[in-house]
């Protein structure tokens, strides 16, 4: 139901990946899939795997969150993998067996590749949503993209955060806001569980409508109440939570310099 | 013959949502033919939940509902059939109103029961005379209309399916008194035009003291009194500890007696106040 | 002078399918410094539209309001009045900014421009004073209407406003919820001095208020204390308003001919009262 949906998803620690300032760890998140994805062997992924690794244990996420959200993406993953293991050129390694004559060496050792690049991926998004609340992520994006008022962006970097902070404020409640009208057209007899596609789509209409007249009036209001409160656009606007690099975090670009050198050298070298 | 058998219902909900956690615990009670039920708790006690498996929006974890004498969960795949026997208006029901017109928004239920162009017609006409909305409304888009009017369509909506029970989510929830005057209304005259049963969800215990035959009082979703209004609001004590309240004219008489005045507590309305008040008057005047 | 806001000669008109609607009439109100203002009317009778034009949000198609001693149709104070007369709407997941409470309450220190270090006082302040400090890090979500509201309440607080307007702020929620708004707000007002002028439908929440304005058709039809204002049951009733129980009672009580007065509230006086009345009898 939507009520699984979880938007953004902290888990509360008191781990030192928690404690590394959410801008540090995005720019690394961002570097450490430039890596992943730049890794031509698979000692150089090796290498990731065990930084990667070494960051969920220290995160103190139960690792099963971690495979929870593995699980979401299988279909996806499952999917590359096949596509890999039977369109690998190079000799067959199963010539006779009628299906897996598709099969090469090759083809395995591709999907195989793919298939632990699309899970460490998974790994270091997770990290970064686990360890790092949804608000500290806006506000980091937000000052990350800061350098672009000097192309007379501001505007445009201010709108965007303001924009990402109220969909974070207003998914939950909207969420919750479409579970009830569900609930209320079904208890009218609307439904919503069978039917071909066109049935289901057209089922949808009675939900869809009320939800967006919903959102326009919330909307509104909101406008109206931040006006109450003095909002003009972010001009002039100064802020509660001020971000400082700290040790830790000067600490944490220095093992990453490390071990980036290291991926570097091992895809030069092998 | 109860209309209506809730047997053992536990709801639980799986773990970590970050919802409150509204859950029920092995609740049973039984709701007679043409009653009004009243059900009063705190947000939170499970009230929602409770009544979101009387038409079976939720299935149960465990035990049964039964609707005359059958488990609505009988045959899972009717379970629509039994949404248009036992009817509910959810909170702010004007904001599930989607059609473009009053008329095919309240047609909307009965048209999901398959009913023909004929019927629709009749019963949407029907019930507008019990809601009060002008035959002239029915062309308007709904949206087009007041606060207190789109309430009043929503719930025409639920009642042209003409349930046989019909259950109220806090029907009077964000109205001025001449809007709740005007739903509790409603909600007499549809009992009437149908012999329907009716259940309630309120806050005000005023509005309880004069509408309801019998109360259920859930409290952190264990079902914690059920009886008539008398026996429940004679329980003042009970019902501040969990929160709760007796009506405030009840509150006025526990004071009286509290000042040595020899008055009968359980009034539970003001023409049953001034009632009493009459009888001690004129018993004073004999003694 | 003593009053912080003064409504004079106010009309507003409005356009809706093309046709002219005049929301308020000619209105005269002050609303004087520290006080308690109750507005009561029923739905459309205007209260809403008088509540937006305190603080600016509307302003008047005629006629002048000014807020200590500012003219609302100012551009150049526009700011200012929104600062010194803050605003609270019903619905408080509507008016909610941030997903995390003390984000939120900073919201309109931030946009004044504050200095971060005196955001953080107020935000505790604010939070404290509407008993909220302890969900500080929590996500509005999860809280009760009650306790949403009281954040929405802060966040104004934290601007350090003159005066607090409230459109409805307890419609939504439930006895518990209602109970905990009317107790911050008298706390505002009696501790921190703060102007209060609350607009409602529920009349239990006006008994403890200085003034209750009544509105009807927008215009004012009765102004006095609670007391005053609700022993005059048929006036009341005929605008589609109600009384307080007690109130009620006494009044069906004066018809079948006992002799008690209208003009008490509190269920401790009112019964007082009904047992003087049967004493009366008794000799």
């Amino acid at each position: 139901m939507l009520k699984d949906i979880t938007f953004g998803q902290y888990f509360e620690s008191a781990s030192i990946i928690h404690k590394i300032d959410p801008r540090i760890k995005i720019v690394l998140m961002i570097a450490i899939i430039v890596l992943i994805f730049t890794s031509g062997n698979f000692f150089a992924l090796f290498l990731s795997t065990f930084f990667i690794i070494t960051t969920l244990l220290l995160s103190k996420v139960p690792f099963k969150m971690y495979i929870k959200n593995m699980k979401a993406i299988l279909p996806v993953l499952i999917f590359t993998a096949i596509i890999n293991l039977f369109y690998g050129e190079g000799a067959s390694l199963f010539p006779d067996i009628p299906v897996l004559s598709h099969i090469t060496f090759e083809g395995l050792y591709r999907s195989v590749f793919m298939a632990l690049r699309i899970l460490l991926l998974i790994f270091v998004s997770s990290v970064l949503t686990y360890t790092t609340t949804p608000n500290d992520l806006t506000d980091a994006i937000e000052r990350l993209l800061s350098p672009l008022k000097y192309l007379g962006l501001k505007n445009a970097v201010h709108t965007l955060a303001m924009m990402m902070t109220i969909a974070l404020r207003f998914i939950p409640t909207l969420i919750e806001e479409a579970e009830k009208i569900m609930n209320a057209q079904k208890a009218r007899g609307a439904d919503l569980e069978s039917g071909g596609l066109v049935e289901r789509v057209k089922a949808l209409i009675p939900i869809l409508i009320p939800l967006l007249i919903s959102s326009v009036r919330r909307a509104s209001e909101l406008a109206e109440a931040m006006e109450c409160r003095c909002y003009n656009g972010g001009e002039g606007k100064t802020r509660l939570k001020q971000m400082h690099l700290k040790k830790l975090d000067y600490l944490c670009l220095i093992v990453f310099v490390f071990y980036s050198f290291a991926v570097i050298l091992t895809n030069i070298i092998f | 013959m109860s209309i209506l058998q809730v047997k053992n219902l536990t709801h639980s909900y799986n773990g970590n949502t970050p919802f409150v956690n509204d859950a029920v615990s092995n609740v049973s009670f039984a709701v007679e033919k043409g009653e009004i039920l009243g059900i009063i708790g705190h947000t939170g006690s499970g009230k929602s939940t409770l009544v979101q498996h009387l038409n079976g929006l939720l299935k149960p974890t465990d035990g049964q509902i039964l609707f005359e004498n059958e488990d609505i969960w009988k045959n899972p795949k009717e379970i629509r059939k039994i949404r248009s026997k036992i009817g509910l208006v959810f909170q702010y029901p004007e904001y599930q109103l989607f059609e473009e017109t009053v008329f095919s928004d309240i047609a909307f239920g009965p048209k999901n029961m398959g009913l023909s162009d004929d019927e629709l017609d009749k019963r949407v006409k029907e019930i507008c005379e019990i809601v009060g909305v002008k035959p002239e409304y029915l062309q308007k888009s709904p949206f087009d209309l007041s606060g207190g009017e789109k309430r009043r369509v929503a719930i025409a909506g639920v009642m042209a399916m003409r349930p046989e029970i019909i259950v109220f989510d806090e029907p009077t929830a964000g109205l001025d008194p001449k809007g709740r005057d005007n739903i509790i209304k409603i909600i007499k005259d549809y009992r009437k035009a149908f012999n329907a049963t009716v259940i309630i969800i309120s806050h005000s215990m005023e509005d309880m003291a004069l509408l309801a035959d019998k109360l259920l009082v859930m409290n952190k979703g264990n079902l914690e009194m059920f009886d008539t209004v008398d026996n429940v609001f004679s329980q003042g004590d009970k019902l501040r500890e969990i929160g709760l309240n007796v009506p405030i004219v009840t509150r006025v008489f526990n004071k009286l007696k509290a000042l040595g005045v020899d008055v009968n507590e359980n009034v539970f309305t003001v023409t049953d106040a001034v009632n009493e008040l009459k009888r001690i008057k004129a018993g004073d005047g004999n003694a | 002078m003593n009053n912080l806001i003064e409504i004079k000669n106010v009309t507003f008109e409005y356009v809706e399918d093309d046709t002219l609607h005049t929301a308020i009439k000619n209105l005269n109100l002050n609303i004087e410094k520290g006080s308690f203002t109750v507005i009561l009317g029923h739905n459309g009778s205007g209260k809403s539209t008088l509540a937006k034009m305190l603080n600016g949000l509307n302003k008047p198609s005629f006629g002048d309001v000014l807020v200590n001693g500012i003219n609302t149709k100012d551009e150049e104070t526009e700011i200012d009045i929104k600062r010194m007369v803050g605003m609270v709407f019903q619905n408080p997941d509507n008016q909610l900014v941030a997903s995390i409470v003390e984000e939120d309450v900073a919201f309109g220190p931030e946009n004044l421009g504050l200095q971060p270090l005196e955001i953080r006082k107020r935000v505790d302040e604010a939070l404290k004073s509407v008993g909220m400090f302890e969900f500080k890090n929590s996500t509005p979500h999860r809280l009760s209407g009650g306790q949403k509201q009281r954040i929405a309440i802060a966040g104004i607080i934290a601007m350090k406003p003159l005066c607090l307007v409230l459109d409805e702020p307890t419609a939504m929620l439930d006895p518990k919820g209602r109970a905990e708004i009317i107790t911050t707000l008298l706390k505002l007002n009696k501790e921190d001095g703060i102007t209060v002028v609350l607009i409602t439908h529920y009349m239990e929440e006006a008994e403890k208020a200085d003034r209750v304005v009544v509105m009807n058709d927008g215009e004012i039809i009765a102004d006095g204390k609670p007391c005053e204002i609700f022993k005059n049951v048929e006036q009341l009733k005929s605008v589609g308003l109600d009384v307080p129980q007690t109130t009620e009672l006494l009044y069906e009580m004066q018809k079948s001919g006992f002799e008690v007065s209208t003009n008490i509230l509190s269920i401790e006086e009112v019964a007082k009262e009904i047992k003087n009345a049967l004493h009366l009898e008794e000799n």
